[in-house]
């Protein structure tokens, strides 16, 4: 359900940059979400819509990048992705390690006319 | 045409985090954003707690409930300050809800400030509060896999506590999966396994805690 606070925050975020710009239209919005994050896309994108109904983002489409879990070891340097929940580093087993990218609530850009 | 923004969409609750959590530190409270499913035993530990460390130490907590004062109720007999933060409905306790209601406690006097999330295991996990650190609590009754289902708050906890391990006989709860699923997600965490009912492991607890509050902020 913390789907519906993050559309909110998205919302505002792009419609004020819509407004700022002039835009007639928001016809799409990229943000990209971590792996961590668990962020169900078509619950997501249902919240944004019904937060920017009746606005100029209202047919925008959301499209939505979800970032894979990568971690750096702090014992051997070694990046590496984080696949079925495993934290230890795939070289060396040391489980120090350092979050690179996996828990992002990101909005790139968004599109308009 | 495109128009670049490149930023995070929580900005406005991070930067509101930051602010408390910079607030806390000149105050020198440690905040404790304590986390788990609803019925998991936040409160019952929050009792155990304020009976173990409430002389030593000056306590005050912010119950985060959707709806109801009960678990506040339950707390006022230790005489410590509550405020209790009504979310209506929301899943969660986010950085702002948290700014408002600090006004209500004399921080001066304050040396611990427990937070009662909603009980929840992914949304509070998203919205930094101004915590120092988050506790993960889950139950022996809500099954042994939630470390695998839940891997963000038990990578992100500073503690993970076990509670109510005296009824596992009555459940299909292996520990060993629990330790395993929870050693893969975050080896180095301190795992706690405790009973706030009939008082197992709550010792262990008391004195990590107890630790981390006199550490300085």
């Amino acid at each position: 359900m913390h789907e519906i606070k993050i559309a909110e925050d998205l919302s505002v975020i792009v419609l004020e940059t819509a407004k700022r710009e002039n835009l007639r239209k928001v016809t799409r919005v990229n943000i990209s979400f971590g792996q961590m994050v668990q962020i169900v896309p078509d619950i997501f994108r249902f919240a944004f819509s019904e937060t920017v109904r009746n606005s100029v983002a209202e047919d925008a489409e959301v499209n939505i990048e979800i970032v894979p879990v990568k971690m750096k070891c702090m014992n051997c340097g070694k990046d590496f992705y984080v696949t079925e929940n495993r934290f230890a580093c795939s070289n060396c087993d040391s489980t120090d390690l350092s979050i690179i990218q996996g828990k992002e609530l990101f909005i790139k850009s968004i599109e308009g006319e | 045409m495109e128009i670049k923004i490149m930023k995070n969409i929580l900005d406005r609750n991070q930067n509101k985090a930051s602010e408390v959590r910079s607030l806390l530190a000149s105050k020198k409270v440690l905040m404790v954003n304590l986390i788990s499913s609803p019925g998991a035993g936040k409160t019952t530990l929050l009792e155990r707690t304020c009976e173990a460390i409430g002389s030593e130490f000056r306590i005050g907590i912010i119950e985060g409930d959707i709806t109801t004062d009960r678990d506040a109720q339950r707390l006022k007999k230790y005489n410590v300050p509550i405020v209790v933060i009504n979310t209506e409905g929301g899943c969660h306790l986010d950085s702002h809800s948290i700014s408002k209601v600090l006004g209500s406690f004399d921080l001066d006097s304050l040396d611990v400030l427990f937070v009662e999330n909603v009980g929840n295991l992914i949304c509070p996990s998203q919205f930094d509060l101004g915590e120092k650190f988050k506790i993960a609590l889950v139950s022996t009754a809500e099954g042994d896999d939630k470390p695998g289902k839940y891997p963000m708050l038990f990578r992100e906890a500073k503690a993970v506590l076990l509670n109510k391990i005296d009824l596992i006989p009555h459940t299909n709860f292996k520990p060993d999966n629990f330790r395993s699923d929870l050693k893969m997600i975050n080896a180095q965490v301190p795992l706690f396994e405790i009973s706030c009912t009939r008082g197992d492991g709550l010792d262990k607890w008391i004195d990590w805690i107890s630790g981390e509050i006199n550490k300085p902020i």
